[in-house]
């Protein structure tokens, strides 16, 4: 595994022919017109198929930057295209609906896709076999524990068939063995699915061990201020030392960041 | 629960490699240590919690007021004892009475409630979706629901006369404001995500009102229209002792205001713990079953909890 650094970031260059997933170009953020600037100048071109991890302290802007890219809020200044429409979403609370079963919450999904009814169970319980939890169809939220919760949550932003799959924080509220896990979940319904994939963290560790590029984004105003490219040589686990060698310079970068909000 | 060997049936989508089953296994043994098998209590057992403690109560306090009749020896048409208040009830049962004035109270109270819940919820669907009309209306609304219904009953014997249409009247005023504020409110308490959830998801205006919002409001809703038959039944009482005769037929209310009127006191005592008592069973039989199921499957009540 080989990681480049390149500061300022330069734009993505793709294989000619191959129009990007995502396209942001110069956009900008602030909340309410004398508010302060929450993103500033946010240039990225994801790839399709790729699997970014988007990295920064508290109130660096990459939720909002996510809320963006999602259709949730909208750009004061700058575009956005996805490629494909719109993106899935998931969030740090799975946000299932309390009062449907797991199997129910990925029908729904599916019936505001679009899908007709008599498809729609089988669909659902493939979906959830795929996040392996076809035992739990029948159950409902409450009766799931958390990292149960984050995958019936995957199985119907899945669900949703869009290229795009934008995560927030989905893991960071999940004891370590679980996270663990699901990052093996993931990794592996990433390549089932060539979904292209954001993920958003505050994790530096979960960052180097998921993404095939880390975009470290400083805070106040929220830009880009470094990347870098792990090349993907199969999956990695988060006790390797790569992973770690990674993770540690991230780290000093990020502290570099927030040091320079001290008074 | 899922034992950590199971193997779903419908594998769908083929898949290969041992690196795979370990995860699976894996992911499935920490699903079994992480998840509670529910404890539910079996329905003998919940009645047996649930009907004893009050029952046994009651029944305490019947005896001591019966030893305080015997012991005392308080004037009878005073201070009536259980056996008295007891005879009164026979005796209205005997004439027909009580259950032609349970009958009257229950159906108008019934049909009123049923009024009120199809006033209140298009209007507190309203209040909760335009903004507007919530920042007028609102405050109006909540002062009504503090003034005391039984004060409409003069001006209502005034526009309706001694006809139904006055009960009727008297008891909207009170039910409407509860059961809109309550869908209002459980309208307002739908965690903001599961909104975006829905528009993220691709529902439209309709679909995010009928298949998000309003399943999420559910609770706020059902405690709402629990409020709301209380105000009915109330106000239905205090309509029925205050505007007797006419066309307006004979109910509990009716029965109370015609015995205090005979100054006996034992049938007063009798009709109100009839009152009370029809209160508490449509409590126990249309509400708290529903909002047990309710609440039971989102997991809300205590003993399903993990």
């Amino acid at each position: 595994m080989q990681t480049s650094t390149e500061a300022p970031p330069a734009p993505e260059t793709l294989p000619p022919g191959v129009k990007p997933a995502i396209r942001i170009d110069s956009l900008g953020k602030r909340f309410g017109p004398t508010g302060p600037v929450v993103l500033d100048n946010i240039n990225l071109t994801v790839a399709p198929g790729e699997f970014l991890c988007l990295l920064g302290a508290s109130g660096c802007g990459k939720s909002t930057l996510l809320n963006i890219i999602a259709g949730l809020e909208h750009p004061s200044e700058g575009t956005v295209t996805v490629t494909s429409g719109s993106a899935a979403v998931m969030f740090q609370e799975s946000a299932l609906f309390p009062w449907l079963t797991a199997g129910r919450n990925v029908e729904l999904a599916l019936k505001l896709r679009g899908v007709p009814r008599s498809g729609r169970r089988a669909q659902a319980l493939e979906l959830l076999d795929l996040v392996n939890l076809a035992d739990a169809a029948h159950k409902r939220p409450h009766e799931l524990s958390g990292g149960m919760r984050q995958r019936v949550a995957l199985a119907r932003a899945l669900a949703q068939d869009r290229k795009v799959l934008l995560m927030d924080e989905p893991f960071a509220a999940l004891d370590a063995i679980t996270r663990d896990l699901l990052h093996e979940e993931l990794e592996r319904v990433w390549r089932e699915t060539g979904r292209t994939i954001i993920f958003v963290t505050h994790n530096v560790r979960e960052a180097a061990r998921l993404g095939q590029r880390v975009v470290l984004m400083s805070s106040r105003p929220g830009r880009i201020s470094n990347e870098w490219r792990i090349d993907d040589t199969g999956p990695r686990r988060i006790e390797s030392p790569e992973v770690s060698r990674l993770a540690i310079e991230i780290t000093d970068q990020l502290r570099e960041e927030i040091r320079r909000n001290a008074a | 629960m899922l034992p950590d060997t199971a193997q779903p049936a419908s594998s769908a989508v083929p898949r290969s490699g041992g690196a795979h089953d370990e995860l699976r296994r894996l992911e499935s043994g920490l699903d079994a240590l992480q998840t509670v098998p529910l404890t539910e209590k079996g329905p003998w057992r919940r009645i047996l919690d649930g009907v004893l403690p009050p029952v046994l109560l009651v029944v305490a306090l019947v005896v001591a007021w019966q030893f305080y009749t015997v012991i005392a020896q308080p004037r009878p048409d005073l201070a009536p004892g259980p056996l008295n208040v007891a005879g009164s009830l026979a005796e209205l049962w005997n004439a027909g009475r009580l259950q032609e004035a349970v009958l009257t109270s229950l159906a108008r109270g019934g049909a009123g409630f049923l009024i009120a819940v199809a006033i209140g919820t298009p209007l507190g669907l309203l209040l909760a979706e335009w903004r507007l009309l919530r920042r007028a209306l609102g405050p109006l609304l909540s002062g009504l629901q503090v003034l005391p219904s039984v004060a409409w009953v003069p001006a209502a014997i005034i526009w309706f006369g001694l006809t139904d249409a006055t009960v009727y009247f008297v008891v909207l005023m009170g039910a409407v404001p509860s059961i809109a504020n309550g869908l209002v409110s459980g309208i307002d308490q739908v965690p903001p995500q599961l909104r975006r959830v829905g528009t993220v998801l691709g529902a439209s205006r309709i679909e995010l009102a009928t298949l998000v919002v309003l399943p999420a409001a559910l609770p706020g809703y059902l405690s709402g229209l629990k409020q709301g038959w209380a105000f009915s039944w109330r106000s239905l009482m205090a309509a029925e002792i205050i505007a007797m005769g006419g066309s307006i037929g004979f109910g509990l209310g009716s029965m109370l205001q015609q015995s205090r009127e005979l100054a006996d006191l034992s049938a007063v005592l009798a009709t109100i713990l009839v009152i009370l008592a029809v209160g508490i069973l449509v409590e126990l039989t249309a509400f708290a079953p529903l909002e047990r199921r309710l609440l039971r499957r989102r997991g809300l009540t205590p003993g399903a909890r993990r």
